[in-house]
């Protein structure tokens, strides 16, 4: 079964064709990442625009490469939210156009469980029940995955996402945008033991702070304009994976689970792999991790997850709104 | 026009308290303005306004990722963070749809709209005074 997925929820606009939830047939992506630069963040005017402009020869090409035509597709499945409003919209509108003009049912996806559903296409697959780590831009969030449709979400941010975080130092040690990579890719230059920024633990819950965290690293930049960039990047991105490391892990023992599965844009970071793994593999706990591309945000996972709603008949009318705000 | 009020937060703890007290005052169609640099503390702020209007304080997180987040309290409680929006974007998100109306918005990074900001709003600034310590001043409101 042929499922066609659309995810327009940022600043990517992206269509997959995926077979039964778990064999990918193409995978458009395209970036808007050269248009945002400039500004240091996603600019959310300019990324709805520009997904206006690309949302048909992305779909066209993910049709074309997969060598199919709408009647050999089974049904569509649309990224809802959450996300940026103008941008989902995009998605949301081309889905249910393209849904009533071939006569195709519409399945409406939620992002993060798109995230979650990335690991089904990549071999080995986890098994239920198993703990998923989004950590993105908009998100830092545990879920306790028992099957499909049953999430239990231990924990989230009370205040910035990880990948925020990771901006925002970007951002203050003057190194550009998107931050994850490039602190990523400083960081190996530098000693993390230079300077002990504080782990932000929230009192005993699993909930992630790293707003906390960014002002540590904003105060002791002042505090020593001439310290070394890679100290600093290196420093803080130990701290912060120190953090999701450690509490992921005692989510996952104290749910007496033995499988993590990790998603979303900054899951793509050397640094937080390595560890996870190290850690993981201490406490005998398995570890999927995914290539990048299937990390960052990616129309394959929503097609993955819309397969799953689809076999359950859970399909979308034509009133669909797209919602920035939609916890899963 | 009530004076500025100034008062002094020696932690978190306390800026979300002062929020608090400022969100007990508000009504619907009120515009809050927050203005201070990276880690001021303003969106721990929105969450003591948020608890005053009914809203679980752990529902607040950072809106830079999707600029605006529409929560229901007791009235509709319209969180903006205008951090990742440049001034000459502004026009584009629509923040007309959402300031003055039905519900309470607030704003942080408010500087970066200011030809947006409806006359009478509510401004509140933010100022380091150490690590954890800052100076809150609100304007615009009897307190």
């Amino acid at each position: 079964m042929l499922i066609l997925g659309i995810d327009t929820s940022c600043d990517d606009t992206s269509a997959s064709v995926v077979e039964d939830g778990a064999k990918i047939i193409s995978n458009i992506v395209s970036t808007q990442d050269e248009i945002h630069k400039k500004y240091g963040g996603i600019v959310p005017e300019l990324a709805s625009r520009r997904h206006i402009e690309m949302i048909l020869p992305v779909v066209d090409e993910a049709l074309n490469k997969a060598k199919l035509r709408f009647k050999d597709i089974s049904a569509i499945a649309v990224c809802q939210g959450p996300g940026l409003i103008g941008s989902l919209l995009v998605g949301v509108c081309f889905a249910k156009s393209i849904s009533y003009f071939n006569k195709l049912p519409l399945v409406a996806v939620n992002h993060l469980e798109g995230h979650i559903f990335s690991s089904f296409l990549e071999d080995p697959l986890p098994e239920f029940p198993f703990i998923a780590l989004i950590v993105s831009g908009g998100h830092t969030n545990i879920y306790r995955v028992n099957s499909f449709g049953l999430y239990k979400e231990i924990s989230r941010t009370r205040d910035d996402a990880a990948g925020e975080a990771f901006d925002k130092v970007a951002k203050l040690l003057g190194l550009g945008y998107p931050g994850g990579p490039l602190i990523d890719a400083l960081s190996e230059k530098g000693n993390p033991e230079t300077i002990h920024f504080p782990r932000p633990f929230v009192d005993k819950s699993f909930d992630f702070s790293f707003s906390g965290l960014k002002t540590s690293v904003l105060n002791y930049v002042k505090k020593n304009p001439n310290a070394k960039k890679e100290d600093v990047a290196a420093s803080f991105q130990l701290a912060i994976i120190d953090v999701i490391v450690t509490k992921t892990i005692e989510a996952a023992k104290k749910e007496h689970i033995n499988g993590i599965v990790l998603g979303g844009g900054v899951s793509a970071n050397k640094a937080l792999r390595r560890r996870m793994e190290e850690i993981a593999h201490k406490e005998k706990i398995k570890v999927y991790l995914l290539p990048p591309y299937l990390c960052t945000d990616n129309a394959a996972m929503i097609a993955a997850a819309g397969f799953y709603h689809f076999k359950e008949k859970d399909f979308a009318n034509f009133d669909l709104n797209p919602k920035a705000y939609l916890p899963l | 026009m009530p004076c500025p009020v100034k008062f002094h937060s020696r932690n978190e703890a306390e800026t979300k308290e002062i929020g608090r007290r400022l969100g007990e005052k508000l009504k619907p169609g009120d515009v809050v303005c927050l203005y201070g640099e990276l880690g001021a503390g303003k969106t721990t702020m929105v969450k003591g306004i948020a608890s005053a209007v009914g809203i679980n304080e752990r529902d607040i997180t950072s809106a830079s990722f999707t600029i605006i987040a529409e929560h229901n309290g007791t009235v509709p409680f319209y969180h903006i963070d205008l951090y990742r929006v440049e001034p000459r974007e502004v026009d584009g998100i629509g923040l007309y749809e959402y300031l003055g109306r039905d519900g309470i918005s607030v704003i942080e990074w408010a500087e970066r709209a200011e030809k947006e900001i409806p006359d009478g709003s509510i401004k509140v600034r933010f100022n380091y005074t150490g690590e954890d310590s800052r100076e809150i001043e609100i304007e615009g409101i009897e307190l």
